[in-house]
C-alpha cells in the first residue's frame, strides 16, 4: 500500500521540496495554505498532491530546512504553521540556480525541432 | 520502520491533529463556495486521499531512513548486476580468485602465526633458542626464580611390541609436570606425577587419542594397562584429548625422561632436548633471558669436566609460539605478501571494468542527479554496487579458498609447523568478509567518484551520441599500467623459485638415487647390548637380501642422507690439539658396510674404500672423512694416514680414505652450521657412539641397489626380517629418489604457489589489457573509420591499437623491474643459485610479459582492422 505513494514523492522530491521553501519565503504558512498557494501561483496549473505534501513538509523539518509551531488561526482553530529557517533560505538559493540549469539543460534537448534527430 | 527520531506517539498524535486542521480548513471553503456541510466535508476528505496512509508516509519521514536507503541502494545494486550478468561473472570470478587466494594464505597464516596456542595462557609459554642435556634442565629447574622449565625430546621412536604386528610409534620424553606446566588435561587416566621422571619410577606411558583410537580399539578400559615399547614394559596411566599435539602432530605417545645422573655420558652428554617453559606470575620474558645468562656458569660448572667457555653463550629465551613456529614466519610473510599483490590485480581489474561501464552509465547517473539526487547518494548507490559485487566474489571466493587451502595442506611439507592447526574457521571468515568489503569499496571508489562528478548539462545536453570521457580512460590506462607492474613482479619471483628449483634438481646431492630402494630397520636399542647379537643379525640379513630376486647389492647405514640422521660426537684431530675451553670440534658420522659407498655411488678420492676386514674385532679401527672435512682439518694436506679420535677415548684412529661431499643434511647444505666434519666408519665394533654405548646402533637403513627401477620389494624383504626376528618393524620402504625428492617438498611447493600466483596475475594482467584496448578500439571506431577511409592501409591500423597496448604494457613492465628489484631481495633467503636480482630471469620476463600483452591486444586489434569505413562513419 505505501509503494506508490513512496514512488510519487521520489519523482517529486527535487521539485516539490523547491516550491514549498519558494511559498514559505514570502512568510510562515501551514500546510492546506502551501497548498492553496501552489495552486495559486501556478494558475491552478500544479496540483499538489496531499498525500505528497505532509512527508514533504516533515522531511523539510526534519532536515531543518524549515520550522514548525502550534498556531491559533483566525478561526480559532489549532493549526501547524511552518517557516523558513536559515539553512532553507540558502538551501532555497541553491536550488533555485539548479532549477534554472536543469530547465536549461532540458530546453537545449527539446531545443529547435530537427538539430537532435539527425545525428 | 521504526527507528523513531523523539517521542514517536506525540509526534503520531500531532500529525493527526494536523491532517484534521486540514480537512477541516478545505470543507469550510468548500461550504464558503456553496457546498452543503456533509457534502463539503465528504469531497474534502475524498481529495485529501487515504489519511492513514498519508499519516504512515509522514511519519515515516521522522524515520531513520538509512537502513531503508541501503536496502533500496541493494535492490537497486542487485537488479544492475543481474542486468550485466557478463559484466557480473566476469568481475566476480576475478575477485573470487583473489579473495579466494588471500584467505587461504591468510587461514595458513592464522593457524601458524595468530592463533594463540591451544594451552593456558599461551601469552606466559617460553621455550630456549638451544638445546640443553638433561643434566644443565636440572639445575637451571632448580635454580629459575622466573620460570617453570620443563624438557621435551625430539620426536624418537619407540617399537610397540608384543600386541599384534610390532609397530614403529613416534614419543616424546618429558618432564612429570610437562603436562601440568601446559595446563594440559588428560582425556583419560591420569599424566604424569611429580617425580615420575626419576629412574625406577618412570615406567609409565601416556598415549595420544590417535594412537588409542585406531591401535588400541578406543578400547575405555585402557588405564592400568602393560605394554612393551622398546623391550621395556610400561603401564598406560593416560589418553591425552584429540586436539592435544605437543611437540608435534606426530606425536603418539609421552615417556618421563629417565633422569639418571648416574649414566654420566647419557645425562650430561647426549641427551640435548628442547627446553619449554613458563613465566612464573610477575616475571618478564626479559628478566628469564637475564637469569638464563646469570645461570649458565652454574651449570658449566656442574659438569664433571671441563666445557668449551663459550658452551650455551648464544642461548635465549624466546615465546613458545616463536620457538615452535621459527623461521616459517618469514615464508608465510613472503607468502601473503604475494598473494596480495594478486588481490591488488584483482581489484584493478574490477575497477578497470567498473571503469568502462562508467562511462556507459553516464547519462544514467545525469538523470538521476537531474531528478534531485545528491552526489553523495550516486556515490553511496555505486560503491553499494561494486561492495554488493565483491560480497559476491567473496562468497565465491570462499569455494575457492576451501579448495586452495586442502592442496596447500597437501603440497607443504608435512613439517611445516601448526599446519594441523590450520582451518577455515570463524576468524578467517570475518577476515574474507572485511577484506570484501575493503576490497569494494577500493575498487570502487575511483569509479564512483568519477561517475558521481558527471556533467550534468553537458551530458543530457550531447543527447544520443556518446561521450568520450577522457578523465575515465586515463584512469584506467593507469590502472592497466600498475597491473602489469604488479603482474611483473609476481611473475618474476616465480621466475627466480623455479630457477632456483631447477638448479636445485640440477645439482647432484653427492650420491646416486636411481635403482636404490631403502628400508628401515628398527630392532629394538635393548636387542644390540647383548654383544655380537645385532652384528649377526645384520651380517644374515644384508647375505639373505643380497639373495632376493631383483637385487643387485645391498649395504646398511645408520641414517640416509638428506636428513635421515647420524651420531654426533666430539672429536679430536691429533695435528690440531684443542685448548682447554676452546670450542671442540662436532662430527656426525655415518656409521655403513663396506658396499655403502659403492651402491651410493660416492667417489673414493683418496686411499681407499672400507673393507670386510675393517669390521673385525681385532682390526685396526679406521675412519673415512668427506672432502670438506679433509680440506678443513687437514688444508693443503693428505688427509689420508692422519690420526683422529672421539673426545673420550684414548688410542687414535687412522684415516683411510677421503670420498666426495654429500648433501647430508638439506638439500642445500652438506651439514648443519655447527656440525665441523662428517666421517664414515664401519659398522662393527669400532663404530663410535656419541652416546658412550658400546654397541653399534641398533637401528640401521638398508640401501638396495635393484636391477631395475620397478622392483617391488617390500614383501619378499618384511618376510626376510620376520624369518630372522619377527619382532624387528620394517618401514619407510621406498626408492631413494622419493626420499630425494622429499627433500625438495619445500622449495617445490614455495615455487609451485609462486608459479600459481603468477600464472593467475598473467591471467588478469592480460584480461586487464585486452579490456582497455578493446573498449579504446570500441571508443575510436569512428575515428578509425575516418582514417581508413582517408586512405590508412589495414596494417597501419593493426600497429596503431597494438602499439597503444604495447605502450602500456612496456610501461607497466619498467615499472615491474623497478619494483622487482626492491621486492625480490626479500626473498633472496628462498633462491638458490639465483641472486635476487639474476638478469637473465627479469629479461625473460620481461619478454613473456609483453608478449602476453601483445597477445591480449591482437583480438581487439584485428576486430580494428576490419572496421568499414562506411559501417563507421554512419554509425553514430
Amino acid at each position: 500500500m505505501k509503494q506508490p505513494y513512496q514512488n510519487r514523492i521520489e519523482l517529486l522530491q527535487g521539485t516539490l521540496d523547491l516550491l514549498i521553501l519558494q511559498t514559505l519565503r514570502w512568510g510562515a504558512q501551514h500546510g492546506y495554505g502551501i497548498a492553496l498557494a501552489i495552486r495559486a501561483n501556478s494558475g491552478d496549473l500544479l496540483q499538489v498532491d496531499t498525500g505528497s505534501l505532509y512527508p514533504a513538509l516533515h522531511r523539510l523539518e526534519r532536515q531543518k530546512l524549515i520550522a514548525a509551531e502550534w498556531k491559533t488561526s483566525e478561526n480559532n482553530q489549532r493549526v501547524r504553521v511552518y517557516r523558513l529557517s536559515g539553512a532553507g533560505k540558502k538551501k532555497l538559493a541553491t536550488e533555485r540556480s539548479r532549477w534554472a540549469q536543469i530547465s536549461q539543460a532540458i530546453a537545449g534537448i527539446l531545443g529547435p525541432a530537427g538539430e537532435g534527430s539527425e545525428a | 520502520m521504526k527507528f523513531l527520531w523523539g517521542d514517536g506517539e506525540q509526534r503520531k498524535k500531532e500529525l493527526n491533529e494536523e491532517i484534521a486542521s486540514h480537512l477541516q480548513m478545505a470543507a469550510r471553503d468548500r461550504e464558503a463556495r456553496g457546498e452543503s456541510p456533509a457534502h463539503a466535508s465528504e469531497s474534502a476528505r475524498r481529495e485529501l486521499g487515504n489519511t492513514g496512509v498519508i499519516q504512515d508516509v509522514t511519519h515515516d519521514q521522522w524515520a531513520w531512513t538509512w537502513p531503508e536507503d541501503l536496502l533500496q541502494d541493494l535492490r537497486y545494486a542487485a537488479r544492475t548486476l543481474r542486468k550485466n550478468p557478463g559484466f557480473t561473472i566476469i568481475a566476480a570470478l576475478t575477485l573470487a580468485l583473489g579473495i579466494g587466494a588471500n584467505t587461504a594464505i591468510f587461514s595458513l597464516v592464522n593457524g601458524v602465526l595468530l592463533r594463540p596456542l591451544p594451552y593456558a595462557q599461551p601469552e606466559r609459554l617460553v621455550g630456549t633458542t638451544n638445546y640443553y642435556p638433561k643434566g644443565p634442565l636440572v639445575v637451571m629447574r632448580q635454580q629459575s626464580r622466573t620460570m617453570e622449565l620443563v624438557g621435551v625430546s625430539d620426536n624418537k621412536e619407540f617399537n610397540l611390541t608384543g600386541s599384534g604386528d610390532p609397530v614403529r610409534l613416534i614419543g616424546n620424553s618429558v618432564s612429570a609436570d610437562f603436562f601440568s606446566m601446559l595446563g594440559a588435561q588428560p582425556a583419560m587416566g591420569r599424566t604424569f606425577h611429580d617425580g615420575e621422571d626419576q629412574p625406577g619410577k618412570d615406567q609409565s606411558v601416556v598415549l595420544s587419542h590417535a594412537l588409542w583410537e585406531h591401535r588400541f580399539q578406543a578400547d575405555p578400559n585402557i588405564v592400568g594397562r602393560w605394554i612393551t615399547l622398546e623391550g621395556v614394559d610400561r603401564e598406560i596411566v593416560g589418553v591425552m584429548p584429540a586436539d592435544f599435539r605437543f611437540p608435534s602432530p606426530k606425536t603418539e605417545l609421552w615417556v618421563p625422561l629417565h633422569l639418571d645422573p648416574r649414566n654420566t655420558g647419557d645425562y650430561w652428554g647426549d641427551s640435548y632436548m628442547a627446553l619449554i617453559g613458563r613465566l612464573r606470575p610477575g616475571a618478564s620474558l626479559e628478566q628469564a633471558r637475564a637469569e638464563l645468562k646469570t645461570m649458565r656458569p652454574s651449570v658449566l660448572a656442574a659438569y664433571a669436566w671441563r666445557m668449551p667457555d663459550n658452551s650455551f653463550v648464544n642461548a635465549s629465551i624466546v615465546s613458545l609460539e616463536e620457538a615452535i613456529v621459527g623461521d616459517a614466519r618469514g615464508k608465510l610473510l613472503i607468502l601473503l605478501g604475494a598473494v596480495s599483490l594478486l588481490l591488488l590485480i584483482a581489484c584493478a581489474n574490477v575497477a578497470n571494468l567498473l571503469l568502462a561501464r562508467a562511462t556507459t552509465r553516464e547519462r544514467e547517473v545525469a538523470v538521476r542527479v537531474a531528478l534531485g539526487a545528491s552526489r553523495w547518494r550516486i556515490l553511496r548507490q555505486l560503491i553499494t554496487e561494486s561492495v554488493l559485487l565483491s560480497l559476491l566474489g567473496g562468497a565465491l571466493g570462499i569455494g575457492v579458498a576451501v579448495g586452495g587451502l586442502s592442496i596447500l595442506k597437501a603440497t607443504l611439507p608435512a613439517d611445516t609447523p601448526r599446519l594441523a592447526d590450520v582451518a577455515l574457521d570463524g576468524q578467517v571468515l570475518a577476515f574474507t568478509a572485511v577484506l570484501a568489503i575493503l576490497t569494494g569499496v577500493i575498487f570502487g571508489l575511483v569509479p564512483a567518484l568519477g561517475a558521481s562528478k558527471v556533467d550534468m548539462t553537458a551530458t543530457l545536453k550531447s543527447g544520443g551520441q556518446r561521450n568520450a570521457s577522457g578523465g575515465n580512460h586515463r584512469a584506467s590506462k593507469l590502472l592497466v599500467v600498475g597491473e602489469v607492474a604488479v603482474s611483473m613482479i609476481l611473475v618474476i619471483a616465480a621466475g627466480l623459485l623455479v630457477k632456483s628449483l631447477w638448479i636445485l634438481s640440477g645439482t647432484s646431492p653427492g650420491f646416486r638415487a636411481e635403482r636404490v630402494v631403502t628400508a628401515r630397520i628398527t630392532p629394538n636399542e635393548m636387542f644390540c647390548e647383548v654383544p655380537g647379537r645385532c652384528l649377526a643379525f645384520y651380517d644374515e640379513l644384508l647375505i639373505r637380501t643380497r639373495a632376493l630376486p631383483g637385487v643387485k647389492n645391498v649395504a646398511a647405514v645408520n641414517g640416509l642422507p638428506l636428513g635421515g640422521g647420524a651420531e654426533i660426537f666430539p672429536g679430536v684431530i691429533e695435528a690440531h690439539p684443542t685448548p682447554d675451553g676452546a670450542k671442540v670440534p662436532m662430527f656426525w658420522e655415518k656409521i655403513v658396510t663396506p658396499d655403502y659407498l659403492k651402491i651410493m655411488n660416492i667417489p673414493v678420492l683418496r686411499g681407499r674404500a672400507f673393507t670386510e676386514a675393517d669390521s673385525g674385532t681385532d682390526a685396526q679401527a679406521v675412519v673415512i672423512v668427506s672432502k670438506t672435512t679433509a680440506e678443513h682439518f687437514w688444508p693443503g694436506q693428505d688427509a689420508v694416514g692422519e690420526h683422529f679420535r672421539p673426545k673420550w677415548e684414548k688410542e687414535w684412529r687412522t684415516v683411510v680414505g677421503v670420498v666426495g661431499d654429500v648433501r647430508e643434511f638439506t638439500i642445500t647444505q652438506n651439514s648443519a652450521d655447527w656440525i665441523d666434519g662428517v666421517i664414515y666408519t664401519p659398522y662393527g665394533p669400532h663404530a663410535i657412539r656419541g652416546s658412550g654405548a658400546d654397541a653399534p646402533p641398533a637401528e640401521m637403513t638398508l640401501v638396495i641397489e635393484t636391477a631395475g627401477e620397478q622392483v617391488q620389494i617390500a614383501g619378499d624383504l618384511k618376510n626376510t626380517v620376520a624369518s630372522l626376528n619377527d619382532d624387528v618393524p620394517v618401514s619407510q620402504i621406498g626408492p631413494l629418489k622419493n626420499w630425494v625428492a622429499e627433500a625438495m617438498a619445500e622449495p617445490r611447493s614455495i615455487s609451485g604457489l609462486f608459479a600459481v600466483f603468477a600464472g593467475l596475475a598473467l591471467l588478469l594482467g592480460a584480461v586487464g589489457i585486452y579490456g582497455v584496448v578493446s573498449y579504446s578500439v570500441a571508443q575510436r571506431t569512428r575515428e578509425i573509420g575516418i582514417r581508413m577511409a582517408l586512405g590508412a592501409r589495414r596494417q597501419e591500423v593493426l600497429l596503431l591499437v597494438v602499439g597503444q597496448g604495447a605502450k602500456l604494457a612496456l610501461a607497466g613492465v619498467t615499472i615491474g623491474t623497478a619494483g622487482g628489484l626492491m621486492l625480490t631481495r626479500l626473498m633472496s633467503g628462498l633462491l638458490y643459485g639465483v641472486h635476487a636480482t639474476d638478469p637473465v630471469t627479469y629479461g625473460a620476463v620481461a619478454i613473456l610479459l609483453m608478449l602476453v600483452a601483445l597477445a591480449a591486444c591482437f583480438i581487439p586489434a584485428v576486430r580494428a582492422m576490419r572496421v568499414d569505413p562506411m559501417v563507421a562513419l554512419r554509425y553514430e
